[in-house]
């Protein structure tokens, strides 16, 4: 792997990684100039970097990486986050975002890659992340140990096959898992090698691997793969799914859950768009509303929780990170642009540059 | 208000004038996907009716019969859209990749009970597709040790099950695209709600099409360097692995030609692209299995052929997607 080097922001100054050995250990995300969000970016030039921004959507911070990135984990306290390759990962880096250093290669175990998410433990000490077992076709749970180095420490059965993103229910410290249900395995790509048999769940765990429970999706949905996920503080569940076959009117790609209920769906409702892929998808800061990207369509939608419709279309090109705001959502997309969607406004473009924001905004709460 | 109503009627006249500059939809889908159904619909006819005259593995009518259906199947195999994905339609006509040994699986399970679910055709059509379709009759056809396992009565009704029901699927796919799905390319608002999309349907096909025979007819043999995968490749037993991808990449340029029948240069260099392969895959008739993949030279040219078939790959995304207004942003392509 080629060694990582810092970009000098505008904004701020790095210290080289000699200077930061000698930093206060408990340094924070304040350090690094209180980033609220982070995400993966192309260059015009084709580098990648995992970038901080700040609420007013400036640059705070940014680290070269050495490919590309899919989605990050934030450590709760500490200025940490690890950056996942896109899959089939073979690694997955923890970076010091103060200094740019690498702190830890997570290497992929053998018959293992990473699927591209991840997430700490309330009390940062355990880093989770979703793995496919690809000889067996099965989906992992991998367990290190973020306060020793970032250990492996173990790995569970993920409750299905494909598992993508993975969350943490606030109040409990249960993990929600979605199971895409698509077996691939890296020799071939991304080939689908079991869409006839395919079927995608929702599985809770709880932090030694036992299965909670576990909703799957309808019959006449067993081709919507579950993808991602956000929570609400209240450990409503959030899921927007990638639709494996030709679209039809009012096919449902995102809905929630809520342990002992069934899926949710949320209907666009619209005959001039019928979606088939979901980028992302967030809660509001106040959890009344739900925003979901749609990059290949060329937009978002947001939903007040409890009415049967969306709030409303919006274009944008390439759309694909969202993420909550004091109020609102930020949305980022593959174009450059940064924008705001506010309830019942236009999408309001906050930033825009050259660089091609890649897939995930990620908040760092 | 006259003189409104005159300049609307010229703007519409210059509005239809102008034409699109795209492929002609209607072509292709003559051309291209009804010619290739009605062979596949034609070959898997016979298919079923050799089956009945002699269903000996022996029969070299009914061997015959296999191959010339699967090459019509690989003449529309990446048409993934419509008719063919209703039921499971596809999947049960070839069920492919089956890393799990799915299909020997479930043959073994009607063999071992006798099933008498295969003398009904509705209720064989109920079976996990793994039970059905091209793979499962190859296995029939072609292999030895599942033979030694059974009796001949039951593979004779096993073998005449899997052929008719192969046809069925075929003649139903085919009838859905002559009477009804074809005219969905005459005007769009319904299945397609413009053109473009229709057009990008077929895009999608070649590009998907190109990445299997990349990623899963050639990448699933060669494996890695340190473990290279012969007996993953498609087809060894009736040792069509390099007949299957030569045929699809026959497939694969009739579409592409077509739809890049408005832009000469991509179409010469894509032709160019599709000759370099072919010429690649001749070099593989010594190893139609792609057996030789564990050694060094072996392994080679099926990596040379790969890497022609990934340049068309590049010429297809870098210049036949932007000739067609198909592109797709940075996220929109990844798939994650």
């Amino acid at each position: 792997m080629r060694s990582m080097a810092t970009e000098m922001p505008d904004r701020r100054t790095f210290l080289s990684g000699a200077i930061a050995a000698a930093l206060p250990a408990n340094s924070g995300w304040a350090d690094v100039g209180s980033p609220q969000y982070l995400s993966a970016a192309r260059t015009q030039n084709g580098l990648l970097h995992l970038v901080g921004l700040d609420d007013d959507i400036q640059k705070v911070f940014s680290v070269a990486l050495p490919s590309r990135g899919h989605a990050a984990a934030c450590h709760p306290d500490l200025p940490e986050a690890v950056v996942f390759a896109r899959r089939p990962g073979r690694y997955a880096i923890v970076l010091d975002c103060l200094t740019g250093t690498v702190l830890a290669q997570l290497p992929a175990n053998t018959e293992r890659h990473f699927y591209g998410h991840g997430v700490f433990s309330q009390d940062g000490s355990r880093l989770y992340t979703t793995e496919n077992a690809y000889e067996l076709g099965e989906g992992r749970i991998g367990v290190w140990a973020a306060d020793d180095g970032y250990r492996r420490v173990g790995e569970m059965w993920s409750g299905g096959i494909g598992p993508h993103d993975i969350k943490l229910l606030s109040a409990s410290g249960i993990l929600v898992v979605a199971n895409g249900g698509i077996d691939t395995h890296p020799e071939s790509g991304r080939t689908k090698l079991n869409l006839p048999t395919m079927q995608s769940n929702l599985t809770y765990l709880s932090v030694h691997g036992e299965i909670l429970e576990q909703v799957e999706t309808e019959p006449e949905l067993r081709l919507n793969s579950i993808r991602h996920l956000d929570v609400r503080s209240d450990d409503l569940v959030a899921f927007a799914c990638q639709w494996q076959a030709d679209p039809f009117f009012d096919l449902m790609l995102q809905g929630t859950h809520r342990r002992g209920e069934t899926l949710s769906w949320l209907a666009l409702g619209r005959a001039d768009r019928t979606p088939t892929y979901a980028g992302s998808i967030a809660f509001s800061r106040n959890g009344m509303r739900i925003g979901v990207t749609y990059p290949r369509s060329g937009g978002l939608a947001d939903w007040r929780l409890g009415d049967p419709c969306p709030g409303g279309w919006h274009d944008l090109k390439d759309a694909c990170g969202i993420a909550m705001r004091r109020s609102g959502f930020l949305v980022s997309s593959g174009t450059g642009t940064v924008a705001l969607l506010l309830e019942n406004q236009w999408l309001r473009e906050l930033h825009a540059s050259t660089l091609s924001w890649d897939n995930h905004l990620i908040t760092i709460r | 208000m006259r003189a409104t109503l005159a300049f609307f009627l010229f703007a519409l006249v210059v509005s239809v004038g102008k034409a699109d500059s795209g492929p002609s939809l209607p072509t292709i889908v003559d051309r291209h996907v009804l010619t290739g159904y009605s062979q596949l619909e034609a070959t898997t006819r016979k298919l079923a009716q050799s089956a009945t005259a002699n269903c000996a593995p022996s029969s070299e009518a009914l061997r015959s019969a296999f191959h010339e259906s699967f090459d019509a199947w690989l003449g529309v195999s990446h048409l993934r859209f419509g008719p063919s994905e209703v039921d499971n339609r596809a999947f049960a006509l070839a069920f492919w990749p089956d890393p799990r040994n799915k299909t020997r699986k479930a043959l073994a399970r009607l063999v071992a009970a006798r099933d008498p679910i295969i003398q009904e055709p509705s209720a064989y059509k109920t079976l996990s597709v793994a039970a059905r379709g091209f793979f499962a009759l190859e296995i029939l056809l072609f292999d030895s040790v599942l033979r030694s396992s059974g009796d001949a009565e039951y593979f004779c009704a096993l073998t005449r099950a899997i052929a008719s029901d192969v046809a069925d699927t075929a003649r139903e796919i085919a009838k859905d695209w002559r009477d009804d799905f074809k005219t969905e390319f005459n005007s769009f608002g319904g299945h397609y709600r413009t053109e473009r999309e229709a057009r990008q349907e077929f895009f999608k096909a070649l590009s998907t099409g190109l990445q299997f025979v990349s990623e899963a007819r050639l990448g699933r043999p060669l494996g890695t360097f340190e473990r290279p995968r012969p007996r993953r490749a498609e087809m060894r037993l009736s040792k069509r692995s390099l007949r299957n991808v030569n045929e699809s990449l026959d497939a694969l340029r009739d579409l592409a030609s077509q739809l890049a029948s408005n832009a000469p240069e991509t179409a010469e260099r894509l032709g160019l692209g599709f000759d370099a392969a072919r010429e690649a895959a001749s070099k593989l008739i010594v190893d139609p299995v792609f057996s030789s993949v564990a050694d060094v030279q072996g392994r080679l040219r099926v990596e040379v052929l790969q890497q022609r078939v990934d340049n068309i790959r590049r010429i297809v995304g870098g210049e036949l997607a932007p000739a067609l207004g198909v592109g797709q942003g940075f996220n929109a392509l990844d798939g994650d």
